[in-house]
């Protein structure tokens, strides 16, 4: 009897390797490691889990390795290796930061900065070349050296002599070199800004929305910092637009970092990106580290705050480019590149992170920090994110120096309880960093984590507007597909 | 009355004693989670952290939580191996060469010097102590100079 029933059914498939997420409205994310993505109903999540889709979604699902039974194993191989590619590459992103001095008193300011009047705390040339020197030793095709503070045009004999030098040793060693420079533009002069335009420098500023907003996180006492940054936005965007014989100028790109000021006021802010012709915002989340971790109680937010002002964001950017405007969300960007499966070369959502094995950040002295972040806790005190120093280690010591490893570890989603059955997995990442500054460890408790539920709270955003056939159609848009 | 906390019994014959622990990891960021030895099964004791709760959704949300994390663990025991073939296969993927005409071997001569080196790259990559397969240490002279200084050379 046994073995007639047995013989009248299908043997028992098993359920595909992969994670999901039930999304509102009763619908599942499924994910796996291929970084494939599908959503499916109830049912179909039941079928898919007992290894038996049916129907017009299940050649669908086979096709991204969601039917055991069924895989294409080269391909999902193929797009699994493609996804991490930047693991046979050195560090890509060099952050030079040639002082720490600034004119602004920015009340998110996670780079600690020094009062611009202050001494010491100016990269000297020499660092300067040696850290250009300790960059073109990675292995990475495609080097950025970004040039930060502070504010880095406050040390511009230091700025011009490292750009003119690592655009001659990249030259001779034949290297792919970008430059890259992020300033609040109150120092720009004419004079300065064509001799960046002339070495392909790319700009980058900081743009928290409508004057009233802006100048309020952004104090500066020396001028209007709102009408600075619009002028020399104008005057890059500008010079990109007419380009010209000899060199290339890039579209200069703003940020917007959200405070407690800015929830609410997604509209206002969006719309003066869009009435500055900008074709991209990127709408940033405090970090809480430095200045802006003491200050958390008067600027800070929840997690769930800032998912409601990214939607928010999105809803007024679809909108206006249903209506035409172009406008795309760089944040939004970066994820949905990674759901078509390429790499944005984003690195805070890799796995591991890009500390030391993707960026390194050069303080003023030539120490060496695994990023930013880490060079930003230096500065408050605590080295336990720095690598070296450019005068006296060498690269290889570098890259194996405990902190390095520590970071990889750390920042390794496989071996992190939540993330590793997270549907998010492939496409997102954590910050040992921030881990360290907010919960006293680098492994960190995603569970208890604001970043973890930040970036649950964007890919949901995502995914939910993915539902939606005519924004899907702008948002793959964005991203040429 | 949103501190109050609240027990729930699992029984393992039907949930299994990992799926309980990654439940209670699931909602601790919300709650304090116990989990104690009871008869025929655990005890989970759940008390919401301050400004979180109340205690009665997060024992719901406990009992989602804890179905879902069934299926995770049945899904993850199921493809053990087979996500572990999947994984070295991603490692030591290489896209198909193009093809080239000029070489003067066969086609098996050429697959046959491949294995060769193949395997020659294996054995020190794993005899080789505090190996780096990635080459994450070399810097760009290591790896690319005397590939031009051989060229060079010819």
């Amino acid at each position: 009897m046994k073995a007639r029933k047995e013989a009248g059914r299908p043997a028992k498939a098993a359920a595909p390797d992969f994670n999901f997420r039930r999304l509102p409205g009763g619908r599942v994310l499924l994910t796996n490691d291929s970084g494939a993505s599908a959503v499916v109903d109830e049912a179909g999540f039941r079928a898919v889990a007992a290894g038996r889709p049916a129907g017009k979604t299940a050649a669908g699902l086979e096709a991204k390795g969601f039917v055991r039974e069924r895989m294409d194993f080269e391909g999902y191989a193929a797009a699994r290796a493609s996804r991490n590619t930047f693991l046979n590459s050195g560090p890509g992103l060099h952050i030079l930061v040639t002082t720490l001095r600034c004119n602004h008193k920015c009340l998110y300011c996670q780079a600690g900065a020094a009062p611009a009047g202050g001494n010491g705390t100016d990269m000297s040339r020499k660092v300067a070349r040696k850290s250009v020197d300790f960059a073109l030793n990675s292995t990475n095709p495609g080097l950025t050296i970004e040039f930060q503070g502070g504010e880095p045009l406050l040390n511009w004999a230091t700025l011009s002599d490292a750009v003119v030098y690592a655009r001659r040793r990249a030259k001779a060693a034949g290297r792919d070199l970008r430059l890259a420079l992020v300033s609040n533009f109150s120092l720009m002069t004419e004079q300065k800004a064509r001799f960046l335009l002339e070495n392909e420098v790319s700009i980058c500023t900081s743009l928290d929305g409508p004057a009233d907003l802006h100048d309020r996180n952004r104090v500066f006492a020396g001028g209007d910092a709102h009408a600075l940054t619009v002028r020399w936005l104008k005057y890059f965007s500008e010079r990109a637009d007419r380009q010209g014989p000899g060199y290339r100028v890039f579209k200069p790109s703003a940020l917007l970092t959200v405070t407690r000021a800015s929830l609410g006021r997604a509209r206002d802010i969006i719309d003066e990106y869009a009435r500055l012709g900008l074709g991209d915002i990127f709408v940033r989340p405090l970090t809480p580290i430095g200045y802006a971790r003491k200050l958390w109680p008067e600027i800070g937010y929840s997690a769930a705050d800032f998912a409601k002002f990214y939607r928010a964001c999105l809803d007024r950017i679809l909108e206006l480019n249903a209506s035409g405007t172009q406008l795309r969300e760089r944040h939004a960007m970066i994820m949905l590149q990674k759901i078509a499966g390429a790499d944005p070369g984003y690195l805070d959502m890799r796995c591991p992170c890009g500390a030391a094995i993707g960026q390194l950040a050069y303080d003023y002295n030539g120490d060496l920090y695994t990023c930013d972040e880490g060079r930003m806790v230096g500065w408050e005190g605590d080295k336990m994110f720095r690598l070296g120093s450019v005068l006296k280690d060498d690269y290889r010591s570098v890259m194996l120096a405990p902190v390095s490893r520590a970071c990889a570890a750390a920042s390794n989603l496989e071996a992190q309880p939540r993330c590793a059955r997270c549907a998010y997995k492939p496409y997102c990442g954590v910050c040992p960093v921030c881990n360290y500054e907010s919960q006293g460890s680098l492994w960190g408790d995603m569970a208890a984590s604001d970043r973890c539920a930040l970036s649950m709270g964007m890919f949901d955003a995502l995914f939910g507007l993915l539902q939606k056939p005519a924004k899907a159609k702008i948002l793959n848009g964005w991203i040429g597909q | 009355m949103t501190t109050r906390k609240l027990s729930i019994a699992v029984k393992l014959g039907e949930h299994k004693a990992e799926a309980v622990r990654y439940a209670a990891y699931a909602v601790s960021g919300s709650a304090y989670v116990h989990i104690s030895p009871a008869k025929g099964g655990l005890r989970v004791a759940i008390e919401p952290k301050p400004g979180c709760g109340p205690a009665p959704a997060l024992a719901a949300a406990f009992r989602r939580e804890l179905e879902d994390e069934e299926l995770r663990a049945r899904v993850s025991a199921e493809n053990r191996e087979l996500r572990e073939f999947l994984l070295l296969k991603a490692v030591n993927y290489r896209p198909a060469p193009p093809p080239q005409d000029d070489s003067g071997l066969t086609p098996q001569q050429e697959k046959e010097l491949n294995d060769l080196i193949a395997q020659i790259e294996n054995e020190i990559r794993t005899e080789a102590p505090g190996s780096d397969p990635l080459g994450i240490t070399s810097t760009w002279e290591d790896r690319y100079e005397s590939k031009k200084r051989s060229r060079k050379a010819r």
